[in-house]
């Protein structure tokens, strides 16, 4: 498969301390990619240089062929608006927007017309069942219902790939089910890629592929959270 | 991004942020009132010297219809319009003061709004757009309480003459002009205040400087010494453009300097307190002031020019009394009227300042309360490992006073030297220290009062349950 998105001997420190040690990952389009391992082993690190938030200090980030790592922070902060959708462990909304409006800010800010936006917008809360709570507050949302508005909003501009750093993590069995079946399904109907990082066996029994990382460097012993499980 | 986008992204926000909005638009109201006040009082024509061709003086008709003698003269009203941009500078202070105020919230927001997809200029646009929007509001209320106090003060004298140039309009464009100025200067004192702030998706950080600030600023000071003797070395002319220009250049560097260099001031008080600071309120307000050295620059800045400002007032007024005084003792007349007009008109300005450190002292208060809502959670967790509330009470006392107090004396000595030094009489004035420790202990006294009241979000701010606070 051609990867649709890849990083070739990554490397990345917080000052003194390295979080990639010369990290190779490729992604193919379509594909649902889990990026595992312990707690400080990098996995965040590596989902955040591959989607253009952290700037790698060795290495390329390689996306559709160019090497992003060498954009400008605003050039990168298009991708991530126009073909990237970004899921964290906390919804990440804008907690004075509504909920619709969080969904519809990705397309305001490419500058799409706020008529247009919001009609896309209330389309994704519905596919993903929280049309009825557009005007709230995310404030006044459920854990649950805030992430689900957070997966509308990654999908509102329908991204080429979608990283999601721990998006169930602070969700109930139940809730974060929901969540990832939507996700999952979303990439599978629409030929979308995922890179999903997670400490959790079984969401990464959701990928097609898992990724182990350990002190910054792909764990080459294979031994991931599905084969440890 | 549309301009709609950007102005519902900009007034998003909670109490605080519409508290903030409010203010820089109160502000802004008030700048704008002052810079106008100036402008009517810049559009007065006539009281202009005239020496005929045999000789005789006369004057330019056209401001003899109003009651006050500082309307009368062409050449003080620049300086009556003087006063009043001061005091709109001070207000401006103030609103950029008061764009600080919530700033954690605000913080979060814009990194919330950069996670999904705003660019960083997209981000600085919208913390910028805010500040601009509430100072253009802001201005259109300062035209509309400028119109309606045209006619609520519209009296006259028994004499029939007017109490103020209530009867005038400053030229159209002036008045659009001033009313642009306003939001220009506040969004520009935005951008700045953000130009060592990165909005990154992940969150809000303020690029520090690891080294100290330098004295350097002290040069600054003596810079404004000399140009202030400028205009005698080279005989310009007393009251001409170049002698005010001059004066007015040499009185902004020596203002620069002083609160410059009270970055050098509370850097060196912080390490001072870490050194020979015996309680433990003493070393956390140390480390606080070398963590943050040009927070005193910051919220102190208005305060120390209305400082430097007014005690080159009374330095300018000693030189004034002294030349009377020695008029008197040569010719054994007493000045009279004279005296009553250049000390009263020195009086006002000293009137003007003393509102100018009430605005400034409020800006502080602001920025103190924001200072201190910012920390909370390091407060709460201070309190949490048993640090007494009257500790940090202490330490933040010791954060505004330490720097304050040298600043302060900086301050007096640089306005009273540079009020000696304008000194137009060849009579050595004294030093009036009286009066400048009227105003240094006043300044004081005010400032104590705003910790004080800053304290009083101390406690809320120290409650455990910040720490659960997401």
């Amino acid at each position: 498969m051609t990867a649709l998105i890849s990083g070739t001997a990554l490397h990345h420190a917080y000052g003194p301390t390295p979080a990639l040690r010369g990290v190779d990952i490729e992604i193919g389009a379509g594909e649902v990619v889990a990026v595992t391992g312990p707690s400080g082993c990098g996995k965040s690190t590596l989902l955040h240089c591959l989607a253009g938030i952290l700037k790698v200090d060795a290495g390329e980030v390689r996306y559709r062929d160019q090497d992003i790592a060498l954009w400008s922070e605003a050039a990168r902060s298009r991708l991530r608006r126009t073909d990237f959708g970004m899921l964290f462990q906390f919804g990440q909304l804008v907690p004075e927007l509504t909920a619709g409006e969080n969904v519809a800010l990705p397309l305001l800010l490419g500058g799409a017309p706020r008529k247009q936006a919001r009609a896309t917008a209330a389309s994704w809360l519905e596919r993903f069942g929280v049309a009825e709570l557009a005007d709230k507050l995310p404030g006044t949302l459920s854990g649950g219902q805030q992430q689900r508005v957070a997966v509308a909003r990654a999908m509102v501009t329908e991204p080429q790939v979608l990283f999601a750093d721990e998006p169930t993590g602070a969700l109930d069995a139940l809730a974060g089910e929901r969540v990832l079946t939507a996700i999952v399904g979303v990439a599978r109907e629409r030929g979308m890629a995922v890179v999903l990082v997670t400490h959790d066996s079984q969401i990464a029994a959701y990928a097609d592929r898992e990724v182990a990382l350990r002190d910054g460097v792909v764990d080459a012993s294979g031994l991931g959270l599905r084969m440890s499980a | 991004m549309r301009a709609g986008t950007l102005v519902r992204l900009a007034l998003a926000g909670t109490r605080t942020d519409h508290l903030r909005t409010t203010l820089t638009a109160a502000s802004s109201a008030l700048a704008a009132l002052a810079l106008l006040a100036a402008a009517t009082v810049l559009a007065i024509k006539g009281g202009a010297d005239v020496i005929g061709p045999d000789g005789s003086y006369s004057r330019t008709a056209g401001a003899e219809r109003y009651s006050s003698p500082y309307l009368h003269e062409a050449g003080l009203r620049p300086g009556v319009a003087a006063v009043f941009v001061v005091l709109s500078l001070l207000v401006l202070v103030l609103a950029g003061q008061c764009i600080r105020l919530g700033a954690p919230a605000r913080d979060r927001r814009l990194a919330a709004i950069r996670l999904a997809g705003a660019t960083p200029r997209q981000a600085v646009l919208i913390a910028s757009a805010e500040t601009v929007t509430a100072a253009v509001l802001g201005s259109v209320a300062g035209l509309g309480v400028y119109l309606l106090l045209r006619v609520l003060l519209d009296r006259r004298t028994k004499e029939g003459l007017l109490l103020l140039p209530t009867d005038l309009l400053p030229p159209a464009l002036t008045i659009i002009g001033l009313l642009l100025v306003v939001p220009v200067l506040a969004g520009l004192a935005g951008a700045f205040l953000l130009r060592r702030v990165v909005i990154s998706p992940l969150g809000v950080t303020r690029r520090t400087r690891s080294r100290g600030p330098l004295p350097w600023p002290g040069a600054l000071i003596a810079i404004g010494f000399v140009l202030f003797q400028v205009p005698g070395w080279v005989g310009l002319g007393i009251g001409g453009n170049g002698w005010a220009a001059m004066l007015a250049v040499g009185g902004v560097v020596c203002v620069l300097g002083v609160v410059l260099g009270t970055g050098w001031i509370t850097y060196t008080t912080g390490r001072l307190l870490r050194r020979f600071g015996a309680r433990p309120a003493m070393l956390l307000a140390g480390k606080r002031l070398i963590a943050d050295p040009w927070s005193g620059s910051r919220t102190l800045a208005a305060l120390l020019a209305s400082v430097v400002v007014g005690a080159a007032a009374l330095g300018v007024r000693a030189g004034f009394v002294a030349q009377f005084d020695a008029y008197e003792t040569m010719d054994g007349v007493s000045a009279g009227a004279d005296e009553g007009f250049y000390l009263g008109g020195v009086d006002l300005f000293l009137i003007a300042v003393a509102i100018g450190v009430v605005i400034s002292t409020a800006g502080t208060l602001v920025a103190l309360t924001e200072g201190i809502v910012a920390r909370r959670r390091s407060y709460a967790a201070l309190t949490a490992v048993g640090v007494p509330t009257a500790t940090l009470a202490e330490a933040v006392l010791w954060q505004v006073l330490s720097p304050l107090v040298p600043a302060l004396l900086v301050a007096l000595a640089t306005g009273v030297g540079a009020g000696q030094i304008y000194n137009m009489s060849d009579q050595a004035a004294t030093v009036p220290v009286g009066a400048l420790g009227l105003l240094g202990g006043g300044t004081l006294l005010m400032m104590l009062l705003a910790a004080g009241i800053g304290l009083l979000v101390l406690r809320s701010s120290t409650d455990l349950e910040e720490l659960r606070a997401g």
